[in-house]
């Protein structure tokens, strides 16, 4: 087999707020032997502000992050879940609209690029790389712990763009932790929003929408949520003291990034996965669970 | 929001603005019959004047105007399920993205300003810097809405997680970015875009 190797977009977060899932991400494909080499000066894909008043900026910016990947040999690997939607939804509608592709063209003065395959880490673990293969790389299984694995709403949907896995039941997230040895629990709102960017206008939806995630993981017994998305994390890790506050519950589940889990099993020591970036500190946990 | 009885007529039926949200949109408002699985899946639906099925009745009949003046457009998540659920395949979730379009251009009877002023800002910052500053963005987003101890307490933990940069990062195509806005501006002018 030829030695994987990807030209990366990691999105505004993951230089910010979501730091540890870009640190994660870059030792787990260190880890596993798989290239994984930015896209130098990558611009910002708008996310879900642009398109919710502009769509040709939108699709603009996704057009010029397109052109920019051509830089950097191999298929686009892309972390954020917001970003994967938007680069998604730009190769989608530009390939069958020709009407807006002429518009895009003008507006980034260049060619649309719409070749180079978008994927998002959990395709490149599952599909490229191989759970097989995932399985024997792990050196510390994850034994005992018990996660929720959280797609929220743009990994999945809508039916015909991701396309990463079904749009009702999707599996791929169960399919990586159970690899690494982790054991997933079936939950009612993996798939429901977090209120996503009203954090920063309206926080109290964000406080609803979320506490019903909480809620429906704790039910189920989970130890912890696993997310692919740096606004689902924010919203469920950031915000979890305060809707424990309004709520007046008490959860205390860590929300992990799932490179940071399948580091931990890799056996990537703890400190290089930004473990101590979360709010809702793990410690206790792996101390009960024996993770080290 | 008040009830007002609603006559239609060619006078009041404005089919035209609902043809440009089908173009921008790029799905039909016409293959809707009204299941309601929109708005039994949608997770902001209790928090609409009018709810996602409605939106499509209203376009179908012409009243663009009556959801302009609700707030239902300023309450979407872009989540995505109705669009995935729907049974003819009409986008939803595009269409909303749409109307959000038109209200903005006539800078919009919306009352719901913190989610544009959101929205604007995080546009300008991708102007000017090329890349979300989300520092300057939860900041200036304080300021500008009047709401100085908005999320006070977890500023200085995010700071001390290093999950706030202070400083924009620096970025080649920051031009090329600025070229971008203004090359869409004048195509609008010229009347190239919708």
């Amino acid at each position: 087999m030829t030695a994987l190797s990807y030209s990366y977009y990691p999105g505004c977060s993951l230089h910010a707020s979501a730091s540890e899932y870009d640190l994660s991400t870059r030792e787990v494909f260190a880890s596993l032997g798989i290239g994984l080499e930015e896209i130098p000066d990558w611009i910002c894909c708008g996310a879900t502000p642009a398109h919710n008043v502009d769509e040709l900026l939108s699709l603009s910016l996704s057009a010029k992050n397109l052109e920019l990947a051509e830089q950097v040999p191999g298929d686009m690997a892309v972390a954020c879940a917001s970003c994967f939607s938007r680069l998604k939804f730009a190769q989608h509608i530009l390939g069958e609209n020709e009407t807006k592709r002429k518009l895009v063209e003008k507006a980034i003065d260049a060619p649309v690029h719409l070749e180079r395959r978008v994927k998002h880490l959990l395709e490149i673990l599952v599909r490229d790389y191989g759970l097989e293969q995932l399985a024997t790389a792990v050196k510390k299984p994850l034994s005992g712990l018990t996660v929720a694995c959280y797609y929220g709403c743009l990994l999945t949907r809508p039916t015909d763009v991701p396309n990463l896995d079904c749009t009702e039941a999707p599996t791929i997230m169960e399919q990586v932790m159970e690899a690494v040895g982790a054991q997933t629990v079936p939950w009612t709102h993996r798939l429901e929003c977090c209120g996503a960017n009203f954090t920063l206008s309206r926080p109290p939806v964000v406080q609803q929408l979320s506490n019903a995630v909480l809620e429906s993981a704790k039910t189920a017994g989970a130890d912890c949520i696993v997310v692919a998305c740096p606004l689902c994390h924010g919203n469920l890790d950031i915000r979890q003291k305060e809707i424990e506050g309004v709520y007046e519950t008490s959860y205390g589940l860590p929300i992990f990034y799932l490179t940071q889990l399948v580091g931990l099993a890799l056996g990537v020591p703890q400190e290089r996965l930004g473990l101590d970036a979360l709010i809702v500190s793990p410690q206790k946990l792996f101390r009960d669970k024996k993770i080290n | 929001m008040k009830k007002k009885k609603m006559l239609l007529s060619q006078e009041t039926m404005d089919i035209a603005m609902v043809r440009k949200v089908e173009a921008l949109s790029g799905t039909s408002v016409r293959r809707c019959f009204q299941c309601g699985k929109c708005s039994a899946g949608c997770p902001m639906a209790t928090f609409m004047d009018h709810p996602p099925n409605r939106i499509v009745r209203l376009l179908q009949l012409g009243q663009w105007q009556r959801i302009l003046a609700g707030r239902s457009i300023w309450y979407c998540v872009s989540c995505e399920t109705c669009s995935t659920r729907c049974p003819n395949q009409v986008h939803l979730a595009s269409i909303m993205d749409a109307l959000r379009k038109l209200s903005w251009d006539q800078d919009g009877p919306s009352k719901e300003s913190y989610v544009q002023l959101a929205n604007r800002l995080f546009l300008e910052n991708i102007r000017t810097y090329g890349r979300q500053y989300e520092m300057r963005l939860a900041a200036v987003f304080n300021v500008k809405s009047g709401q100085f101890l908005k999320d006070m307490l977890l500023g200085p933990k995010l700071l001390s997680k290093g999950k706030l940069k202070v400083f924009h990062q620096k970025n080649k195509n920051m031009a090329e970015v600025e070229k971008i806005f203004s090359r869409i501006e004048e195509m609008r002018r010229k009347g190239e875009a919708l």
